[in-house]
């Protein structure tokens, strides 16, 4: 029924691709996560205006617009802002890092407001404790915040994760090979749609499914020391 | 100033908006002495405490711990700030601070909250400071509970834990901040004990609280605080038998009823 015509180290290559540019992706997310909810938390004015002009600009963005713009948009930016200096320039982004480097800034808008609520939830006189014994406000923040906030995050964070990795489908779009382009590779080849975008589609669910458990695991592990 | 004074608070005043808190607090704690603060809620004494070490910043006054000065400087809003929160945070390694609400830190066990600072802060060898802490959890008597997560204790259990957590780092001066008062009657005791062999142990102890018996039988000085003053000071003979002020004597009254 599924004849795979050969393609099927195609589909493997490309759900390796897939699972690598998701977690270069999410890894990216945290990092613009943690600082945009540094940024809500901040005193300085510029600072809360940055972050809150970033969630709400990339919530507001389809992920698709935004993805081309980065891919297509700024190097051609860059190479008419050159011209217009005299230089010239021949600007290729790498589809990898151009895709990994989007979603994970689009996701990163979702992680700051995950990682907000957390360090919000973080009981205030654990970091006092931390300060009142003569922690540095980093060492506090290293040893105490940061884990505590952390474990509060993963449940939020688990729930970004599933939605970015199903959107790095859309990195497709700029010949990426990965799982979602070789699927579309295979079925255009043997014209069997069907079959390629269903065993894409299990593929996918398979990721899911792994990663629930994964994080199962990793908030019962988090979670050890609270009596429930 | 001599060295046996371990801490020594100069005029102390602090604002919180248009509320005046304190209002000029002196106090000296000799080596070894253990002062009981008591006072109505909002008399001032948590903030008191929380002024010692930092943890509000006072808008006057000075606090000198084991002889040496807290420098404080105006910020270019003339507020007052410390100088150097590098000392801040090296003087406060001197001062034990224990909580009403213990605050352990709930995502590491009791015995790693307790070699937590003496480890990354004052860089002692890990194998060193967990035999420092399996010592202390001997003396607060929880040893059996040093893998357990705080969670897990009881809140007696957890405020003896927090007062083996500041002894690790080998303090000049406990403060103590209302140790008992969210505590179930019944685990008051065990937290007292321990506070008790410590003060016989000749530690220096700032305490914050409304066990009057304590209060009487332990401290070498007695200070009771009212609207940001020192309104009655004295041994706990003078303070509890013959008190001369007027609101000393009811808040004694209904203390003691």
């Amino acid at each position: 029924m599924l004849d795979l015509q050969g393609y099927g180290w195609l589909l493997l290559q490309g759900l390796q691709m897939t699972v690598l540019v998701g977690l270069c992706a999410m890894f990216v997310a945290i990092l613009f996560g943690l600082l945009g909810a540094w940024g809500k938390f901040s005193h300085s004015k510029l600072a809360n205006w940055a972050a809150d002009t970033y969630t709400t600009v990339v919530r507001g963005v389809p992920e698709l617009i935004l993805l081309l713009l980065v891919y297509y948009g700024v190097p051609k930016l860059i190479q008419d802002g050159a011209a217009a200096l005299g230089y010239e320039l021949r600007l290729d982004l790498n589809p990898f890092v151009a895709g990994f480097m989007t979603i994970g800034f689009i996701y990163g808008a979702f992680c700051t407001e995950v990682l907000r609520g957390a360090f919000l939830s973080v009981p205030r006189g654990q970091m006092e404790a931390a300060r009142a014994i003569g922690m540095s406000k980093t060492l506090a923040f290293r040893r105490v915040q940061l884990p505590l906030a952390m474990r509060m995050a993963l449940p939020g964070l688990g729930n970004v994760w599933m939605v970015l990795i199903k959107a790095t489908a859309l990195i497709s779009l700029i010949q990426l090979d990965e799982l979602m382009r070789n699927a579309k590779l295979a079925a255009t080849a043997t014209r069997e749609p069907f079959t390629f975008y269903f065993i894409a589609s299990l593929l996918f669910l398979a990721i899911t499914l792994v990663s629930m458990l994964v994080l199962k695991r990793a908030e019962a592990w988090s979670k050890r020391g609270v009596r429930v | 100033m001599p060295p046996e004074h371990a801490l020594v608070v100069n005029n102390i005043k602090k604002r919180f908006g248009d509320l005046t808190v304190l209002n000029g607090i002196s106090l000296t704690a000799h080596k070894g002495d253990v002062i009981s603060l008591l006072g109505s809620s909002g008399s001032g004494k948590s903030t008191l405490l929380r002024c010692i070490n930092l943890l509000e910043t006072p808008d006057e006054g000075e606090v000198y711990v084991t002889g040496e000065r807290i420098e404080m400087i105006h910020d270019r809003h003339g507020k007052t700030v410390p100088k150097s929160q590098k000392q801040v945070d090296h003087i406060r390694t001197r001062l034990g601070m224990v909580f009403q609400g213990f605050n352990l830190w709930s995502h590491r066990t009791i015995l790693e909250n307790i070699i937590e600072a003496p480890v990354h802060v004052l860089g002692i060898p890990k194998a060193e400071a967990k035999e420092y802490a399996m010592e202390l959890l001997n003396k607060v008597g929880i040893a059996n509970k040093a893998d357990s997560y705080p969670d897990h204790l009881s809140g007696g259990q957890q405020q003896r834990v927090a007062i083996a957590r500041a002894l690790a780092m080998k303090p000049a001066v406990m403060l103590f901040d209302e140790p008992t008062s969210a505590l179930d009657p019944e685990l008051v005791g065990e937290v007292l004990r321990v506070m008790r062999q410590l003060a016989d142990e000749g530690m220096t102890m700032l305490v914050v609280t409304h066990e009057m018996g304590f209060a009487r039988e332990v401290s070498s000085q007695v200070i009771f605080l009212h609207q940001g003053q020192i309104e009655e000071q004295g041994s706990p003979e003078q303070v509890f038998n013959n008190p001369r002020s007027e609101r000393c004597q009811q808040f004694l009254a209904t203390q003691l009823k």
